[in-house]
């Protein structure tokens, strides 16, 4: 507990509103990547289409995923994260086995039994991870070794395509399909595999199940304490970040802000927050509230406004929209850390940089005192 | 004092966050408690456990504020309840919004139950029992997990009785979690443990006491520590008099909370209000409780067994009124659907299906209108999605309880020889390349609540799988999802594929990228049914039930139609990124004055030309547009070699010729046009012509448009008025307007042809005439040129002119770079064109004859065509202040101009 409060992201943030980069899913798609481009040699006979798998980028087509990390880097990103998204066994499995509804079966924790004991997915997602990490890793220094300024990796961990708080059953509100182990096994994996490649810190982001993200935030304190890191004093600080809709509730689990904050708080985190999901200005409330009652940093990196398919981008906000937002916010003293989620390019990111440039962080209450 | 620091709260949190407030008393129910409720057991026993969540539900809407859960029953396998239990109140809103207290002596217990909560519960109980490094262990397990927990005062010696006792193991036990673990103290409840007095034994006569002062102490000296205990215990030795007990609760209650107890598992139903106890019942419990006389506990048997005697032992009201009970059948439906509760949904079905006459009407009616309600609290983020999903549940087993009269009312109508609907069947899939799909399986859920047959082929569902499982299902409806952009095409895909393969079912489009807009524009054009975008699962039924029912689909199918068509009108002009009108004059088009690109021409004032030669004129004629008029899609004289067209465009290129021929010979029609040079000079974006050379009177002002796209790069934002050198350079420039027609006598020769039935040459002779307007426009424009001066000195060929390689343009009003066709009104006044050439402009400023051609001239060498594009409100404004016009009458002559919708 006493590393994170050493780690150099603590003074940042003390000082001034550090940068997270952009999407990376939005960013690949202005690339004009194609099927064959994903799957490269060695995902040539896949019998599913891997197109949207963007995660598998990092393994087949690196040079164009460093080439993101790079404009978010010079755009100004103090944080850049992984492109690790889906790079779990349980989200892998959607796009390499089949679907068991396709043939009148279902999915249950028998079938996630499976997947996270199959080698192929554990050792798929342990590669994407390691090396999304070692490619951040390797930008991440060599800009803050040009620029003189420090930067960050942030590991980052998705939501699952599978929720430990909703039944798909309509006969059973009590079933699930999958168990709170499973889910945390692969996380574990995970954060594992993402230390491995020399990430600074663990993101556990767009959140719209609780339990979903209380099962990565075990997955990750087991991690730290098994394999020697709190012993070593060694642990990586952690960001937290929920998908919240209109009314402020995560979009599955139906949590409010205030009652998110009191479920992870214990995990000690860096800095919580709100991503994705919503526009800047739809998430205010929200972020508002969740900056009155947290006492650690907070993070803020907001979809360009609602998805919108009939807008050039496919979303509402262009980069100067997201820096006058994103502005007010820090005007209001809100935030401590910014930048963008979906549509977010790093034209969006370079606006938001240059408008929170100078600006004052809020105040970090916990930090402040320990200090 | 003023070192102490003031108590932190106690944060935990369900679905809703629950803080401590200072001086309020936590209640945390306890009829989930299979030890405390035999009613709770049994249900958990006989695997009744939906009756169980009840249970649960009751708790909370008596004012629990935490729920006490505990499955430690010897015939109960606690972790497999404890994980059922907690994950159907997961999916019970009204229940799940409070935290949860995990209760249980068998730690795998209550690490079962820890997996089950998004929130921060409370884990009951820790113990110093088997000794320190355990104890440790499952703190640190506790904090892992996110919990607050109980610690139970107890040690490796045994549960501490005494004052001495609960103080020392409490500390230990405080100092362990604080300063080993890092437990946060104010996440650490002592169980100070309730013991039984007046059990007739004179070393219990102070366990009340001892409780009370080692709650002053823990709170004195273990700071941000919290105190509860299990109450009920403190009067067991009253087992089946209610009326002493609840008394008993009250009072030992009402001095523990000042001694500082923060919460207590108690049954709420089983409370007396502390200032309603009887004087004399209250004194004498109070003499037991604080051990004030030594004969305290006869004194209440006996009076206990008087009380006994005296009334059947009423308890204080557990139920509280259900006034939603009193509204009629329907209200009762709807708040039932509302508020999720089953309780009595399938008395209040039956009770609809009498009123109503027939099950479906039930279903229809009331239910689908509660529905309704349900599907706009959500909208207006009201109501969460498991809420939904809750009352999609309710809605189930109204459905359930009128399904068997349904299926009667079928076999009766079989039995009778009608043709009988099938229950509808619907596909649900989530698209090719997208794994999203837990909002597709929330709206499966509500569907099939909603007695439909969902068959859910997953997630990556190529279209041919979509639409091979469709037909041999016979399914009603294809419903597709997706979350991420790329999968909108895919939707379009499917569309087309339908359509193609002739399919006659609704299609419904859902998911979190898509949207109203997006399906009737980009995917409902590609399918002739309809093609329904939904926009969360609260709104699947009411769309499902209308595209299924015979008497509604109509109605919902053309209001659906129009509702789209009108999206689709909105969005035909898609809104582009503007600049504001302020930085597109600052963009204009840069060019560097200078008076030698700025020729003086050798006259000043109007020309008219009459009956111009059309022999001339034909040298000029530029006889591509000539085929497109025949839509023969080609390039002249290419075309006349065209493998395809060839043959067809060389015969009607002939017989033009024939006609023009004797058009020229016969004088069958007549040209005539009239132009002018003058003075002028650019302001801002108005250009000025002036009387004469001295430039001090205005005769005359053509009002441009600038474009306001936000372009790429050193692209200027351009207007016609740039290529006039602005006023301010002091330079001496002048600007050339004409209107020519070859339309005269044109009517008459078609009238002609037309009363001859030779509707072939009618229009050959209107395409031919058109054709020698143009030429005329282009014929003039170079006399002009060299009137000009700078245009005698151009080396170029008649088809070289064809293709405007010469210096200039002659823009027209109404064409993209001067899109506004008011502008001739100033022309024609500017040339008095009707008195010079018998030519009108229509009250739309359409020109007559048909065969008539209008334009100003512009000489800079920089001067070029350009398309205006999308123009925004602030030059809207703008323009209709120059031209005097109100702001709608521009918006009306430039609608396909705006970026925005004007207001109707």
């Amino acid at each position: 507990m006493t590393s994170a409060r050493e780690h150099p992201l603590y003074d940042i943030l003390r000082r001034r509103i550090a940068i997270i980069d952009g999407a990376m899913g939005t960013t690949i798609r202005t690339y004009g990547m194609k099927e064959a481009d994903i799957r490269g040699e060695r995902f040539k006979d896949s019998k599913k289409d891997l197109l949207n798998n963007g995660d598998l980028f990092s393994l087949t087509q690196p040079k164009l995923i460093g080439d993101i990390h790079r404009r978010f880097l010079e755009a100004g990103a103090d944080i850049i994260e992984t492109n690790t998204f889906g790079a779990t066994s349980i989200t892998q499995s959607e796009f390499f086995v089949d679907d068991p509804r396709e043939h009148g079966g279902r999915k249950d924790p028998a079938f996630y039994e499976k997947i996270i004991d199959d080698p192929f997915l554990g050792n798929l997602a342990w590669e994407i991870n390691e090396q999304s990490a070692k490619q951040c890793r390797a930008w991440a220094d060599r800009v803050a070794n040009e620029t003189g300024r420090p930067r960050f990796v942030a590991g980052a961990i998705g939501p699952l395509t599978v929720s430990l708080s909703n039944s798909p059953d309509a006969d059973d509100p009590g079933f699930r399909v999958v168990t709170f182990d499973q889910v945390k096994a692969a996380y574990k994996q995970q954060a594992r595999a993402l230390i491995a490649g020399g990430v600074d810190l663990l993101l556990v982001e767009t959140i719209f199940d609780s339990l979903n993200a209380k099962a990565a935030l075990v997955a990750i304190r087991e991690v730290f304490d098994e394999d020697g890191l709190s012993a070593s004093d060694k642990e990586l600080p952690l960001m937290i970040s929920a998908a919240v809709g209109r009314g402020g509730e995560t979009l599955i689990s139906a949590q409010t802000t205030e009652a998110f904050w009191n479920a992870v708080a214990h995990a000690k985190p860096l800095s919580v927050g709100l991503n994705c999901s919503l526009g800047p200005d739809l998430m205010y409330p929200f972020l508002s509230e969740l900056s009155e009652k947290a006492d650690v940093a907070i993070s803020c990196y907001p979809n360009a406004g609602l998805p919108n398919p009939l807008s050039e981008t496919g979303f509402d906000l262009g980069p100067a929209d997201m820096a006058r937002y994103l502005g007010d916010f820090a005007r209001a003293g809100l935030i401590n850390i910014a930048g963008g989620c979906c549509g977010n390019t790093p034209d969006h990111i370079a606006a938001i940089a240059k408008a929170l440039e100078g600006k004052p962080p809020r105040e970090i209450g916990q930090i402040e005192a320990a200090a | 004092m003023s070192e102490i620091l003031s108590p932190k709260p106690l944060r935990l949190s369900g679905s809703q966050p629950f803080t401590q407030q200072r001086g309020v008393y936590i209640m945390i129910g306890e009829r989930t408690n299979v030890a405390g409720s035999p009613k709770f057991a049994k249900l958990v026993k006989e695997g009744k456990f939906e009756e169980a969540v009840s249970v649960a539900r009751q708790q909370v809407e008596n004012g629990a504020n935490v729920i006490d859960i505990c499955m430690d029953e010897g015939m109960i396998d606690g972790v497999a309840a404890m994980t059922r239990f907690l994950q159907l109140l997961g999916s019970e809103p009204e229940v799940a919004k409070v935290p949860f207290m995990v209760d249980s002596s068998k730690w795998e217990v209550i690490e079962a139950g820890l997996k089950c909560i998004q929130g921060k519960g409370i884990v009951n109980s820790i113990s110093l029992k088997e000794g320190e490094e355990k104890f440790r262990q499952n703190a640190a397990a506790v904090l892992k997990y996110g919990a607050a927990t109980v610690v139970m005062a107890f040690d490796e010696q045994g549960q501490a009785a005494t004052f001495e006792d609960k103080i020392r193991v409490c500390e230990r036990a405080y100092k362990i979690l604080v300063n080993e673990v890092g437990f946060p103290p104010e996440d650490i409840i002592f169980d100070p443990n309730i013991l039984t007095v007046a059990t007739g034994m004179e070393e219990h006569n102070n366990y009340a006491v001892d409780f009370i002062n080692a709650t002053r102490w823990i709170k004195a000296n273990l700071p941000h520590a919290k105190v509860s205990g299990g109450v009920s215990n403190i009067s067991f030795s009253f087992r089946g008099n209610n009326k002493v007990r609840e008394a008993m609760h009250s009072a030992f209650l009402y001095h523990a909370i000042a001694a500082g107890m923060d919460m207590g598992i108690v049954n709420a139903g089983m409370l007396e209000v502390y200032e309603e106890i009887e004087p004399e019942l209250k004194v004498l419990v109070e003499d037991v409780l604080l051990n004030r006389r030594p004969d305290a506990t006869e004194r209440l048997v006996d009076f206990g067994e008087t009380l006994k005697a005296a009334s059947s032992g009423a308890s204080v009201s557990e139920k509280k009124a259900e006034e939603w009970r009193n509204g009629t059948v329907e209200e009762r439906l709807s708040h039932a659907l509302v508020k999720g509760i089953d309780a009595y949904i399938e008395i209040d079905a039956e009770e609809a299906r009498v009123k109503l006459g027939r099950p479906l009407l039930v279903i229809e009616g009331p239910l689908m209108a509660g529905m309704s309600v349900v599907g706009d609290l959500f909208g207006a983020g009201k109501m969460f999605l498991p809420q939904v999903v809750k009352s999609a549940r309710v809605m189930k087993k109204a459905v359930a309880h009128l399904t068997p009269y349904m299926e009667a009312e079928k076999a009766a109508m079989v039995a009778a020889g009608e043709v009988v609907k099938a229950q509808g069947k619907i596909l649900l899939a989530t698209v090719k390349g997208d794994v999203h799909d837990i909002g597709k399986n929330i709206v499966g859920v509500v569907l099939a609540c909603n007695n439909y047959d969902v068959i859910d082929l997953g997630v990556m569902v190529p279209c041919e799988r979509i639409l091979e499982r469709a037909k041999a299902e016979k399914a009603d409806m294809i419903g597709l999802s997706g979350l991420i952009t790329p999968s909108l095409d895919e939707m379009v895909h499917v569309a087309r594929e339908m359509e193609r393969q002739g399919f006659k079912l609704p299609l419904l489009i859902g998911g979190a990228t898509t949207s109203r807009a997006h399906t009737a524009v980009k995917i409902a054009p590609h399918y002739s049914e309809p093609v329904v975008h939904v926009l969360d699962a609260s709104r699947a039924v009411p769309v499902t039930t209308s595209l299924l029912s015979d008497e509604g689909k109509p109605a919902f199918v053309a209001q659906h139609r129009a509702d789209y068509e009108k999206l689709r009108k909105t969005h035909s002009a898609p809104s582009q990124k503007l600049v504001s009108l302020e930085t597109a004059r600052k963009r204009h088009t840069s060019i560097e004055w200078r008076a030698a690109d700025l020729p003086i021409p050798e006259f000043t004032g109007v020309r008219v030309l009459d009956n111009f030669p059309l022999a001339t004129l034909r040298e000029f004629i530029d006889w591509t547009p000539f085929f497109h008029a025949w839509e023969l899609k080609g390039v002249y004289p290419r075309i006349l070699d065209d493998e395809r067209q060839g043959a067809q465009a060389r015969q009607i290129f002939t017989e033009a010729n024939a006609l023009l021929d004797t058009m020229i010979e016969k004088k069958l029609i007549t040209a005539r046009g009239v132009y002018g040079l003058f003075p002028a000079n650019g302001q801002c974006d108005d250009v000025e012509l002036y009387a004469d050379n001295s430039r001090a009177k205005v005769v005359e002002r053509f009002h441009f448009l600038r474009q306001q796209a936000n372009k790429e790069g050193s692209e200027p934002c351009r207007s016609l008025a740039d290529f006039i050198a602005p006023k301010a350079t002091g330079l001496p420039d002048h600007i050339g307007a004409f209107a020519v027609t070859s339309g005269i006598g044109l009517k008459e020769l078609c009238d002609g042809f037309r009363a001859k039935h030779d509707d072939y040459n009618a229009i050959m002779a209107e395409a031919i005439a058109d054709r020698l307007a143009e030429a005329f426009a282009e014929c003039l424009h170079k006399r002009v040129r060299d009137e000009w001066g700078y245009g005698r000195a151009e080396k170029l060929s008649i088809d070289d002119m064809v293709h405007e390689k010469y210096r200039g343009i002659r823009p027209a009003a109404g064409y993209p770079a001067c899109p506004d066709h008011t502008e001739k009104g100033t022309l024609w006044r500017l040339l008095d064109v009707q008195a010079n050439t018998g030519m009108l402009i229509t009250e739309s400023f359409a020109m007559w004859p048909g065969s008539s051609v209008s334009g100003l001239y512009f000489a800079h060498p920089e001067s070029r065509y350009f398309s205006l594009g999308k123009i925004d409100r602030d030059q809207v404004a703008d323009y209709a202040d120059r031209k005097g016009m109100s702001v709608a009458e521009v918006e009306r002559w430039l609608g396909p101009n705006l970026n925005y919708d004007p207001a109707p």
